[in-house]
């Protein structure tokens, strides 16, 4: 071949490539963004999916994952032209894509409920519904250090041994980090043991622990200040990498929602339900207890109960009430139970003359 | 002897520039813009818009740790590369032996293996339950230590160095050390005396090359050891927690200090084009 052939031959494969590439650029991408285009201040939401059905937009935290997916197969079962859109994410981070971006959804489902009244009322919505609860457990597998040892009187014992490794995560970015450092202080008082949280959490990383007046309140640092003593606890900013830890037996136990521990198959240790974050009746014990985060906010100790809302900026509102009519109803409890994550039965609102007409009859 | 310098450029000779040569340089100058523009863009912006941030966040603690923390890595991960690298570099110049073109492809596969599957095959290794890891575990922590940061940054950057260090070996004509040897010298000193020092300049770009790669490493790192924190990872969690122009003061003094260190050993390396073979 000649050099000029050559040359035309390079050329032409480059002009191939190039072609191929563009035209993988002009598929029409099926799924919505967050980042469609600004409209008037909101965000254009495609209503129509792909397939000329309608679209139920859900922000949920990520410890409903599971739950809501098999809610979401469900719901698309009984309303074949629906596509049910999950977005998983911290609790505040997924209220805040609706009162900061101007995000719109029709259902916004949190692990914290007290974090819509402090949100979101009145200008986003005005009322939730409090639904299913969770608690803290300690999870570990058969190859934990002391597994067969461990139980509720003795786990943090075992957490001070100098064998034992551990993982939380952390409480700037995670309602599951504050609530592991709450049920760490709630324990002192409990097992009468003042050192506990010290020996656990204060000497292993930069958090201090301040008591004023009756209330304990443990000060966050910057993330990038928390220092966290590896060789003992592990810590990361969601609880995920600490399962696939505990999986691969990186640490022994961590601390985790009861639902999450079910979900990956854990062992776990129950907590009694005074430091546990589990139950209503304890929740003056839980009061005495708060975190102060990296960016200033407070947050008091409280049971641990899901809240769930349809914010007045949803496009499809009566889907939405369709959605949580199915969350409410047996098969919707069924799942939750299954998940490890006790339903409320009947559901609590705040203010039931302000929930839609047709799911205050199921309250 | 030094090299006679070349007369004659190719636009301002007398003959009219190929056009060839005018697209070529065109084209040469979109891939220098690229890089040039994109760096710059971020350097200009942060010391026009916010300079005192900058200069506040090269004062922070967490900052200075972290940078500093990346360039000791690397540092390690460079001259661990080196003891490892410069045996292996020498027996690929010098000798022909069966599956040697596997061998180069495998010494070589790290770079193309994607930086976060990296950083989970070496957990999986190096992990505390890990086939290396666990055997290790009362002596050596690597998963969020040093050792981990270390590991990661060995595993992306060492073919830089074995690439370019076999190179240098391979321009080295071998009846020079075999002169050396005839005159009694026994292997190692031919080595060390006639072959390395002829190979430095080699030896020295692949060193930069494999420091410059270690310390810009990020996903394999994040994986096996998040804390402490490296210059990329702090820039990464300022962020997702504050955004952009909380992150980006650290961004523009990572790229500082490494041009910084860049340029100053290529200016103390350009003199030794002497020693290349001509």
């Amino acid at each position: 071949m000649t050099i000029k052939n050559k040359i035309f031959t390079i050329l032409t494969i480059f002009v191939l490539f190039g072609a191929v590439f563009s035209a993988t650029g002009c598929i029409n991408n099926e799924t919505t963004t967050n980042d469609d285009v600004n409209i008037n201040g909101q965000d254009a939401v495609q209503t129509i999916g792909p397939e000329g059905e309608l679209v139920l937009k859900i922000f949920h935290a990520g410890s409903l994952s599971v739950p809501m997916a098999e809610l979401e197969e469900k719901f698309e079962t009984l309303h074949p032209n629906v596509d049910v859109q999950r977005e998983p994410a911290g609790s505040s981070a997924s209220i805040k894509k609706i009162t900061e971006l101007n995000k719109q959804a029709d259902i916004l489902a949190s692990a914290d409920y007290t974090l819509i009244p402090t949100m979101m009322i009145p200008e986003y919505t005005d009322w939730y519904l409090a639904f299913a609860k969770n608690q803290i457990v300690i999870a570990y597998t058969d190859d934990s250090k002391y597994s067969s040892e461990v139980n509720s009187d003795n786990w943090y014992e075992i957490l001070r041994r100098p064998d034992v490794t551990f993982g939380f995560s952390n409480p700037n970015d995670d309602p599951c980090g504050y609530r592991s450092v709450m049920v760490t202080q709630l324990s002192e008082a409990y097992y009468n043991d003042e050192s506990i949280f010290d020996d656990l959490m204060e000497d292993n990383t930069a958090i201090a622990m301040t008591f004023d007046n009756g209330t304990y309140t443990a000060v966050m640092p910057a993330s990038e200040y928390i220092e966290p003593n590896t060789k003992k606890i592990m810590m990361r900013s969601m609880e995920v990498e600490l399962s696939s830890a505990l999986e691969t037996g990186e640490i022994d136990y961590f601390y985790i929602y009861r639902s999450v521990a079910v979900q990956h198959g854990f062992k776990f240790v129950e907590l009694p339900p005074q430091i546990d974050l589990s139950s209503v009746e304890n929740a003056d014990k839980y009061n005495t207890v708060r975190v102060r985060t990296a960016n200033g906010n407070i947050v008091v100790g409280t049971p641990i109960v899901y809240g769930i809302t349809i914010p007045d900026n949803a496009m499809q509102p009566e889907l939405g009430v369709e959605f949580i009519k199915l969350l409410l109803s047996t098969d919707g409890q069924n799942v939750f139970i299954d998940n490890g994550q006790p339903p409320i039965v009947p559901a609590v609102t705040n203010d039931a003359e302000k929930v839609h007409a047709e799911l205050r009859a199921l309250l | 002897m030094l090299r006679k310098k070349q007369t004659g450029h190719m636009l301002t000779s007398r003959k009219a520039p190929e056009p060839l040569m005018l697209v070529f340089l065109f084209l040469a100058l979109l891939l220098l813009l690229f890089v040039v523009v994109t760096l710059a863009n971020m350097v200009i912006e942060q010391v026009v818009t916010d300079l005192p941030a900058l200069i506040n966040a090269a004062c922070e603690k967490s900052v200075i740790k972290s940078i500093s923390l990346s360039m000791y890595a690397g540092l390690v991960a460079t001259l661990i590369s080196l003891v490892l690298g410069i045996p292996a570099a020498y027996i690929l110049a010098r000798k022909n032996f069966f599956a040697k073109g596997f061998v180069e492809s495998v010494l070589d596969i790290p770079v193309v293996v994607p930086h976060t599957v990296a950083g989970i095959a070496l957990l999986t290794i190096f992990g505390a339950n890990g086939l290396l890891g666990a055997p290790l575990e009362s002596y050596i922590q690597f998963r969020d230590a040093f050792a981990g940061i270390v590991i990661a940054m060995l595993f992306v950057s060492t073919p830089f160095l074995t690439n370019s260090v076999r190179e240098g070996f391979q321009n080295i004509d071998p009846r020079l050390e075999n002169t050396a040897r005839s005159l009694g010298a026994p292997m190692w000193k031919a080595f060390l005396f006639v072959t390395l020092p002829l190979a430095a300049r080699h030896i020295l770009a692949g060193s930069i090359m494999c420091w410059a790669r270690a310390i810009s490493e990020f996903g394999a790192v994040v994986i096996i050891a998040y804390y402490p924190m490296i210059g990329p990872t702090l820039v990464y969690d300022r962020y997702l927690s504050y955004g952009l122009s909380a992150s980006r003061p650290i961004a523009v003094l990572l790229i500082l200090v490494t041009l910084t260190i860049f340029i100053a050993v290529r200016l103390i390396s350009a003199g030794w084009r002497l020693y290349d073979k001509d």
